[in-house]
C-alpha cells in the first residue's frame, strides 16, 4: 500500500510516517504543494493525507486537480481550519473524509485503514483478527461464527483497536473517538475502562483469546499473537 | 421626565405669570382711560351749570336720571373741588349698591355758598371692563392651549433624529455588522450627535473584529503545534521499553493537551457562533434531539445513578442543526457532570420553553457569572466556556437563558418565545422592550 503525506509541518509529517509506515504501508512525503503536485503526476497512492493550508498553495486545488485527471488515489484531509465550510467544500470536492488538527495518529491511522478498506477491498467488508471477524458492513463481530452481543461502543471500540492492531492507543484517544469533541474530561476514562472490561469479557466468553491488554491504565493494546 | 414636559412646564408657567401681570397692567390701564372719560363727562355738566349760574345767576333745576344726578345743597364754606368714588343704592332696586362717580364742586349764587354733585353711574364702565377682561381671558387660554400643542408638535418632530439615534443605539449589536441608521438633519447638535456615535461605533466595531480575529487566528495557529505535541506523545507510548513512571508522566501530558485542544476548539466555536457562521437552519424537532442526547450521555448517566424524568411536549424550532445539538449537549452534560451521586435531573420541554433542573452541591461562584467565560466551580475540569457558548446560541436566535436556584435544584430555564400564560414579563424580552420605549 502506498501512502503521500501532504503536510508541510516537518515535526508533524515525520510522526505520521513514524505511525503508518509500520502498519505494512510504504510512505512519501511531501511537503509542499508544488512537491505533492510532482509526486501525484508520478505516480498513484492508495492514500493522499493532504494538509490543505500549505504555504506556496492552497491543498483544495490539489485535490481539484487530483480529481480533474480522474485519479483514483483516496484522499484524507487534515486541516487546521476546523471550519465546517472547509469540511464540506472539500467532501464536496471528493475527498474521502476530513481531519481536523489536533488528532492522535491512532484516528488517523483508523481512517486511513478504512478509506483504504473502502477502496480497494471492494466485495470484502470483513476485517479478520486470528479467531474474531468483524463485519463492516452489518457492524457485527462473530467469533468462531457465533456473533458476539455488543453494545454500540464497544463494537465501535473493538474496530478501533482492529484498525490500529499492535498500538499502544491512549485513552485520550479512544475517548475522542467514542465521544468525539464532547468529552467530558477525565470523567471518561471509567466509562472506557468499564466498555473495555465488558468487551474483553465477552470476547473470552465466546472463546476468543483476551487479545486486548492494558498498559499500566494509560491505554489499551490488541495484540494478534 | 421628559425633556418636552419639563421644557412646557417651565415655557407655560412663564407664559401664565407673563400674561397675568400683563393683564393686571392692562385692566388698570383701561379702567384708567375710562374713568378719565367719565370725568370728562363730569367736566362738561360742571362747565354747563357754572355758566348757567353765570349768566341766570340762579341754581338749574337739579335733575336725578337713572345714570347721572345733580343735586346742591347750601353750605357754610366753599367745598374744595374733587372728583371721588361712591357707592350707593342703587336707583330702582335700593338693596344693590352700584359704583357712581361723583364732582363736588362749590358755586356762589346770589351771596349763598353751595355745593353742587353730580353723580354719574359707572355701571356701564364696569361692564365693559367685564367684557374686556373676560375676552382677554379667553384670549389667554387660547394662547396657551395652541402654544403647548405646537410645542409637543414642534418638538417631537424637530428631536426625531435624537430619538433614532437613541433607538439605533439601543439596537446596535456587535455581533451583527448593521450600523446606526440616521436621517437627515438640519439641526449642527443633532447631526454631531449622529456622526460622533457613527464615529464610535464605528471604532468599537473595529476594534471588536480585531479582537475577534485575534482569537480565531490564535485559536487555529495552535492547533498544528498541538497537533504535533498529540503525535509525539502517540508515538512515544508505543516503546515498549518505557516504565510505568514515564508512562505516568506522558498521560499527564495527554490530559493537558486535551484539554489545550478542548478549550481551544471551545474558543473558535464561540467565535464562529458571534460571527453567525452558523446561519443556515431548518425546523428542528427538540423533543427527539433530547431523546437521543440522554442515549448519548448513558455512561455518566449509569455511573453517576442519576434519576432522569422527562415532561416534553413536541417543539419545533427554526434553528441550525449543528448549534441545536451542541446547545442541547452543553446544557445536558453540564446538568450530568455537576450532578450529585444518585441525582436527579428533571427535563421539561414545552412550544415555547425548556426546563432543565438537576441537584448538585452550591455554586461556588456568583450565579450572575453563571454563563460568563471561564467562570466554573473549583473543582470543575471542564473549559467554563459550555454555558457561554449555549447562552451566545440562545442569544443569536433571541431566545432568553436564564438561571435560577429553586428548592435545592439548580434550574437552567430557555424561553423560546414569549409565554401565554405570563412566567415570564414581556418586558423581559429585548424585542419587547424595544417596541415599548419606541411609542414615546
Amino acid at each position: 500500500m502506498k501512502l503521500l503525506i501532504v503536510e508541510d509541518e516537518k515535526a508533524l509529517a515525520d510522526s505520521i510516517y513514524s505511525y503508518l509506515q509500520r502498519e505494512n504501508f510504504v510512505c512519501e512525503i511531501a511537503p509542499s504543494y508544488t512537491g505533492a503536485l510532482e509526486r501525484i503526476a508520478q505516480d498513484d497512492y492508495d492514500c493522499i493525507l493532504l494538509d490543505i493550508s500549505l504555504q506556496d498553495g492552497d491543498g483544495l486545488e490539489l485535490l481539484k486537480t487530483l480529481k480533474s485527471n480522474h485519479k483514483t488515489d483516496g484522499v484524507l484531509i487534515i486541516s487546521a481550519h476546523s471550519s465546517l465550510e472547509d469540511k464540506v467544500s472539500g467532501l464536496h470536492l471528493g475527498a474521502d473524509d476530513y481531519l481536523p488538527k489536533p488528532f492522535h495518529l491512532s484516528e488517523l491511522g483508523a481512517r486511513v485503514a478504512a478509506i483504504i478498506r473502502r477502496r480497494h477491498s471492494a466485495g470484502s467488508h470483513f476485517i479478520r483478527l486470528d479467531d474474531i471477524e468483524i463485519d463492516i458492513q452489518a457492524h457485527l463481530a462473530t467469533v468462531k461464527g457465533r456473533s458476539l452481543d455488543l453494545t454500540r461502543k464497544e463494537y465501535q471500540l473493538l474496530l478501533y483497536f482492529a484498525y490500529n492492531k499492535g498500538r499502544v492507543v491512549s485513552r485520550n484517544a479512544i475517548a475522542e473517538h467514542l465521544w468525539g469533541d464532547d468529552t467530558g474530561g477525565t470523567d471518561n476514562y471509567d466509562f472506557i475502562y468499564t466498555h473495555i472490561k465488558n468487551l474483553r469479557r465477552k470476547l473470552v466468553e465466546a472463546g476468543a483469546g483476551d487479545y486486548i491488554q492494558s498498559v499500566y491504565g494509560m491505554g489499551y493494546k490488541l495484540t494478534i499473537p | 421626565m421628559k425633556l418636552f414636559t419639563r421644557y412646557s412646564r417651565i415655557n407655560i408657567l412663564a407664559s401664565i405669570l407673563a400674561l397675568v401681570l400683563g393683564s393686571i397692567g392692562y385692566y388698570i390701564m383701561i379702567r384708567g382711560i375710562l374713568i378719565h372719560e367719565l370725568d370728562d363727562a363730569l367736566k362738561v355738566e360742571e362747565a354747563e351749570i357754572l355758566s348757567h349760574v353765570r349768566t341766570l345767576d340762579e341754581l338749574p333745576e337739579p335733575s336725578s336720571y337713572r345714570d347721572q344726578q345733580i343735586s346742591f345743597a347750601p353750605a357754610a364754606a366753599p367745598v374744595r373741588r374733587r372728583f371721588m368714588n361712591i357707592t350707593r343704592p342703587e336707583y330702582r332696586h335700593h338693596d344693590e349698591s352700584q359704583p357712581y362717580r361723583q364732582l363736588l364742586f362749590p358755586v356762589t349764587v346770589k351771596g349763598q355758598v353751595y355745593t353742587v354733585s353730580v353723580t354719574k353711574s359707572e355701571e356701564e364702565t364696569e361692564d365693559l371692563l367685564a367684557w374686556i377682561m373676560l375676552v382677554t381671558a379667553g384670549m389667554i387660554v387660547i394662547l396657551l392651549g395652541i402654544l403647548f400643542m405646537a410645542n409637543r408638535l414642534l418638538l417631537r418632530r424637530i428631536w426625531q433624529p435624537f430619538y433614532q439615534t437613541l433607538e439605533g443605539l439601543r439596537r446596535f449589536d456587535l455581533s451583527k455588522r448593521e450600523s446606526i441608521v440616521h436621517t437627515p438633519t438640519a439641526i449642527d447638535e443633532f447631526r454631531n450627535l449622529q456622526t460622533v456615535v457613527e464615529v464610535m461605533t464605528e471604532k468599537i466595531r473595529k476594534d471588536y473584529e480585531i479582537l475577534r480575529d485575534f482569537t480565531d487566528n490564535a485559536s487555529h495557529e495552535m492547533q498544528t503545534p498541538l497537533a504535533i505535541i498529540n503525535s509525539k506523545l502517540d508515538l512515544m507510548i508505543q516503546d515498549q521499553q518505557l516504565e510505568e513512571k514515564h508512562l505516568r508522566q506522558l498521560q499527564a501530558m495527554y490530559d493537558a493537551v486535551g484539554r489545550l485542544r478542548t478549550l481551544n476548539q471551545s474558543l473558535l466555536l464561540l467565535t464562529k457562533i458571534e460571527n453567525n457562521q452558523f446561519a443556515q437552519a431548518t425546523p428542528v424537532a427538540l423533543e427527539a434531539i433530547i431523546d437521543k442526547k440522554i442515549i448519548q450521555l448513558e455512561d455518566p448517566i449509569k455511573v453517576k445513578q442519576l434519576t432522569i424524568t422527562t415532561d416534553v411536549q413536541p417543539c419545533e424550532l427554526q434553528m441550525n442543526a449543528y448549534l441545536t445539538d451542541i446547545l442541547l449537549n452543553n446544557l445536558l452534560g453540564n446538568a450530568i457532570r455537576h450532578n450529585s451521586e444518585r441525582g436527579t435531573l428533571d427535563i421539561v420541554l414545552r412550544p415555547e420553553f425548556l426546563k432543565i433542573s438537576n441537584t448538585g452541591a452550591p455554586l461556588s461562584f456568583d450565579p450572575a457569572t453563571i454563563f460568563d467565560r471561564f467562570t466554573k466551580g473549583g473543582h470543575s475540569e471542564g473549559t467554563g466556556l459550555g454555558l457561554a457558548i449555549a447562552k451566545q446560541i440562545c442569544d443569536n436566535y433571541g431566545f432568553v437563558l436564564t438561571y435560577s436556584h429553586e428548592e435545592g435544584l439548580h434550574v437552567l430555564r430557555i424561553q423560546f418565545r414569549p409565554s401565554m400564560a405570563g412566567g415570564i414579563r414581556p418586558t423581559e424580552f429585548r424585542q419587547n422592550a424595544i417596541l415599548d420605549l419606541s411609542h414615546e
